[in-house]
């Protein structure tokens, strides 16, 4: 990775991530803090990033490095986790029972991936239909299900889903915007991961495994 | 060199994004002036403010609040905003009860200038108001939306407008 690129272009465009994840916009434009949730999901996320080397730590933080190379690779970790924990702030709806269903949801779905998901090419799959379907079920299914102004049968399913629940799901629903500026938000993001960690040429690779079959010899030896 | 320089940028940028979701701009206007006056830049218009002040006098609110805008889009200039609170507050006034919405974002307006004021302390010298200091105005527009047996008090609409 260029210094360029991680010192400058990651932690710029995980930030604008972070930034833009929390815009709601209605009447009135509303800046969402991440919730709790948001932000034990964002760990998760980066957890199995790790383990699917889609973010390879030793890459940006490693004791070879000078404590400038290795602060600058602590920011992209750090600016990675915000933009993440943002990101389900984004795609999850804000209160009442659906904000929990989506929160378990992740949950489990990350969970699962982290179990049965190494490599990095099925783990940005993985988090692209992830975030890609959650995002179409939250800014086109329910926020044009709940949109003012919406059809009869919009209404009709509306207000049997909210009887059947008691009133629990409790969806508030945001301007047009606020969808074109998570789409956006999404699409920084994954670009942002597929920049983070490109796996090393092939080459490289064969450098990296010979001499570390070279400093594991000696010691086999003895 | 690039990394000192991305180290700057993102320390700048994250701060940056911090204080957005702190104080939750509404405008481009008071996004731009919060940043100034953290540089300590921000400065009213001061022709915006005089238009205010001469409509206030004039018991034209809206007119003054419009002006008053105008000089302060940030919202960062304590005296601009008490003289906010203030016209909500003479709008509202009413000899036998207060308008408690034009109250509310008077009382609004006022806690911003409090906020702003060094030491939020704030004493505006002008003859022509009845109460000069914000703690003053901001009793007098909670007194107003408060509910108490004195409310149906007859001899209440000879009290003066301040």
């Amino acid at each position: 990775m260029t210094a360029l690129r991680e010192a400058i272009v990651l932690p710029v465009l995980f930030l604008t991530v972070a930034l833009l994840g929390g815009v709601r916009l209605a009447a009135d434009a509303r800046l969402v803090p991440p919730t709790l949730a948001a932000l034990l999901l964002g760990t998760l996320l980066v957890g199995a990033f790790l383990r699917a080397r889609v973010l390879a730590p030793e890459a940006l933080m490693h004791v070879r490095r000078t404590w400038l190379e290795n602060t600058s690779g602590a920011v992209v970790i750090l600016t990675l986790f915000a933009a993440s924990a943002q990101m389900f702030n984004l795609l999850t709806p804000e209160q009442g029972l659906l904000h929990v269903i989506f929160i378990v949801f992740f949950g489990v779905q990350l969970l699962t991936t982290i179990a049965a998901i190494g490599e990095r090419a099925a783990m940005l799959r993985s988090v692209a239909v992830l975030f890609g379907a959650m995002f179409a079920l939250r800014f086109v299914f329910l926020e044009n299900l709940y949109a003012p102004g919406g059809g009869l049968v919009a209404r009709l399913v509306t207000a049997a889903a909210e009887g059947v629940t008691l009133g629990a799901l409790g969806y508030t629903s945001h301007a047009p915007a606020t969808g074109y500026v998570g789409f956006a938000t999404l699409t920084l993001y994954l670009i942002g991961l597929v920049l983070v960690g490109q796996p090393q040429p092939v080459a490289a690779q064969h450098a990296t495994a010979i001499s570390t079959r070279g400093e594991d010899a000696p010691r086999a030896r003895q | 060199m690039v990394r000192v320089a991305g180290l700057i940028l993102t320390a700048a940028y994250s701060s940056l994004i911090v204080w957005l979701y702190a104080t939750q701009p509404q405008t481009v206007g008071e996004v731009t002036g919060g940043i100034a006056s953290s540089f300590g830049a921000y400065g009213i218009d001061a022709r915006a403010f005089d238009e205010g002040l001469a409509f206030f006098k004039h018991d034209q609110f809206v007119e003054a609040r419009a002006a008053l805008t105008r000089a302060d889009p940030a919202l960062r200039d304590a005296r601009t905003q008490f003289y906010m609170a203030y016209s909500y507050y003479r709008e509202g006034w009413g000899r036998v009860y207060s308008d408690d919405a034009l109250f509310a974002k008077g009382l609004e307006a006022v806690d911003r200038a409090i906020a702003l004021a060094p030491a939020h302390r704030l004493v505006v010298d002008d003859a022509d108001l009845g109460m000069r200091s914000a703690d003053e105005l901001r009793a007098e527009l909670v007194r107003g939306q408060t509910r108490e047996l004195s409310d149906l008090n007859p001899l209440k609409v000879f009290r003066r407008r301040k």
